[in-house]
């Protein structure tokens, strides 16, 4: 971490950047055409992934190099229920995607991260990518769940009797979503228990000697990320109509450390911000004509080169990702629990 | 007796993961950086094979040319980005990651995602009394064996493995006594890579090349490392052949599918459990 500076106001920047990208989401689907609501339907979904692999690398410092096991696994149940029991409603879907994400971080953690022992950071990432790896293998070789094909022609969402489609409708809904588990994780991490998690980010050895349950913070986080992972996932599989193998394995999953990693790790805007510009860049760049027909052909393939290197420059030089270059680290690290002010923390100093 | 091509094949797989493992052992512990690009590394020697043989060159030139060719690209990548990352080992993971990723996608664009086989310098096999072994298995058998046996005397009886050491034990210490830890670090990184281009080499005729190919062996190796224990040389060999063995031995008994899923599993809890490897105990 570089010198943080404690003089002068702090300047708020990250409330700006959060509601200008909410205001310019919102009126969308009154300017876009079908094609272009689907697509950021899609981003949004993408979000909540990066969101979640936000929360426990950014913040509680878990190298999760398999936030896609949830989210495929999510995603893989909500599709066999729709397609063999014909449970569409998404009251049930959405919820249980999520729990699933959940139950399944457990899992995860309980063999990862907890045991009287600190993990190394490698092992955390060597573990959950090889359980990404492992299970992708599993669901490609697995027929009853469709194997390399996986599972197309889901049917739609339904809320009673109205059927959820892609567009204008789910748009929303996705936004609505987005902006509830933005707001709740948000709050999670300006609270005591966000503190703790920046501690347990920053030293956790010094952490536990104050007494705190490293393991147990680690274990709870971790599993309410691998909610949100199944929630997105949940809702990616109706959204695309399809799950494959693809959904669960490193591929994605590092996808995810791309978004967040861009966008700006340890701000959750930025890793909101870090879908959008990867997923609008990656498809508006080889449309271009006025590149020349050479560099928009070594576009269409190599555009995953680009950004290999981009993100290796990203790491080389501007840790800090997009958002670093508006919001300081000051307020990247923030405050937290309930703010003082004036009159209010003079009284409650001692 | 089908037992003996059996293990035989248990041999050839086994030597396959060891250099891998070597290789990735190396940086590791010389450098205390985790190579995410390591499996990538393996794909470009394959890739080298394969050009090699597109262009109507043998395939057996190809293969010697492999590690050279792939140390020679790790030199270049250590110089331009992985040099930055001694201090910083958290980065340096993220850092190697982004270089896979790179490799990986270049290769993928370069193979138009494709499977492609090469044919191996050597067709047919032995044949000892009813027993025959393939000729191709028992060759990457026998370098295997002799590029262990040249590391360990790398690594113990020359000047190069005493400063390699010497860096490891102590980098400040060692940089003070006028051991240029820079170069050193260099050539390991160089090395190691070296390791890994001439196993994508030499397997390239028991596997198909894919783009996809260097990803399970990053695993298995970065298993086969953690296993053995950071920092010995023997451990990563051990943890290698173990990991494997194990991974070529279960799909006989087995669904395949499932195999890697416990050879994966029951790794992961060896390693939680002993965090400093197998051969720990006998070391100390």
């Amino acid at each position: 971490m570089s010198q943080v500076s404690n003089s002068g106001p702090l300047r708020r920047v990250l409330p700006v950047v959060e509601i200008a990208l909410l205001v310019l989401a919102l009126p969308l689907p009154w300017i876009l055409d079908d094609f272009w609501v689907v697509f950021a339907t899609k981003m949004i979904i993408l979000a909540l992934l990066a969101i979640s692999f936000d929360l426990v690398w950014g913040y509680a410092g878990i190298m999760s190099f398999g936030q896609a096991l949830f989210f495929g696994v999510a995603g893989y149940t909500a599709a066999l229920l729709a397609t063999k029991s014909e449970v569409t409603s998404i009251f049930i879907l959405l919820p249980l995607s999520g729990l699933v994400g959940l139950a399944l971080a457990f899992v995860v953690a309980a063999i990862v991260i907890f045991g009287k022992r600190i993990p190394s950071v490698v092992f955390v990432a060597l573990g959950t990518m090889t359980g990404s790896y492992a299970v992708e293998r599993l669901a490609r070789g697995w027929s009853w769940v469709g194997g390399q094909n996986g599972i197309s022609s889901l049917p739609r969402l339904t809320a009673g009797t109205f059927e959820i489609e892609e567009g204008i409708v789910f748009f929303y809904m996705a936004l609505a979503i987005l902006v509830a588990i933005y707001l709740a994780v948000r709050f999670l991490v300006r609270s005591q228990f966000g503190l703790v998690l920046a501690g347990i980010r920053q030293q956790e050895g010094r952490l536990g000697f104050f007494g705190y349950q490293v393991q147990s913070y680690k274990g709870v986080v971790f599993s309410l990320a691998g909610f949100i992972a199944g929630v997105s996932g949940g809702l990616f599989a109706f959204h695309e109509g399809f799950v494959g193998p693809g959904q669960l394995g490193p591929v994605l999953s590092t996808q995810a450390v791309l978004y967040v990693l861009f966008g700006g790790v340890g701000t959750l805007i930025g890793a909101v911000l870090g879908v959008s510009v990867i997923e609008m860049i990656s498809y508006a760049l080889p449309q271009i004509d006025s590149l020349g027909s050479a560099i928009q052909e070594f576009l269409e393939t190599g555009w995953p080169i680009v950004l290999g290197v981009l993100l290796l420059a990203t790491v080389m030089f501007r840790p800090t990702g997009l958002i670093g270059l508006v919001v300081g680290d000051r307020e990247r690290i923030g405050t937290f629990g309930r703010r003082m002010r004036g009159a209010d923390a003079k009284r409650e100093a001692p | 007796m089908s037992a003996v091509p059996f293990f035989f094949d248990l041999l050839a797989y086994s030597a396959i993961f060891v250099l891998v493992g070597l290789g990735l052992g190396v940086i590791a512990s010389m450098m205390g950086i985790f190579n995410f690009a390591h499996g990538e590394f393996v794909l470009l020697g394959a890739y080298t094979v394969y050009v090699f043989q597109l262009n109507g060159i043998p395939t057996w030139a190809g293969m010697i040319a492999a590690p050279f060719v792939v140390a020679l690209i790790g030199l270049l990548l250590e110089r331009i980005a992985i040099r930055r990352f001694y201090r910083a080992p958290i980065a340096a993971m993220l850092g190697t990651y982004a270089i896979a990723l790179a490799l990986r996608e270049a290769v993928r664009a370069l193979l138009g995602g494709r499977f492609y086989s090469v044919e191996a310098p050597l067709v047919g096999s032995f044949v000892f009394g009813e027993v025959s072994v393939s000729q191709w298995r028992t060759a990457v058998i026998l370098i295997t064996a002799l590029v262990m046996v040249l590391c360990w005397l790398l690594l113990t009886r020359t000047r190069f493995g005493l400063q390699m050491r010497a860096s490891l034990e102590n980098a400040a210490l060692a940089r003070s006594s006028g051991i240029s830890v820079d170069r050193v670090y260099a050539t390991t990184f160089a090395f190691g890579s070296g390791l890994a281009g001439l196993a994508g080499g030499l397997m390239v005729p028991m596997y198909s090349i894919s783009a996809d190919m260097g990803v399970p062996f990053l695993i298995k190796s970065f298993l086969a490392v953690m296993l053995g224990g950071m920092g010995s040389f023997e451990g990563s060999i051990a943890g290698a052949a173990l990991v494997g063995a194990t991974s070529a031995a279960l799909p006989w008994v087995i669904k395949p599918v499932v195999a890697d899923l416990l050879v994966f599993v029951i790794a992961i809890i060896i390693v939680k459990f002993r965090p400093e490897g197998l051969l720990s105990k006998w070391r100390r």
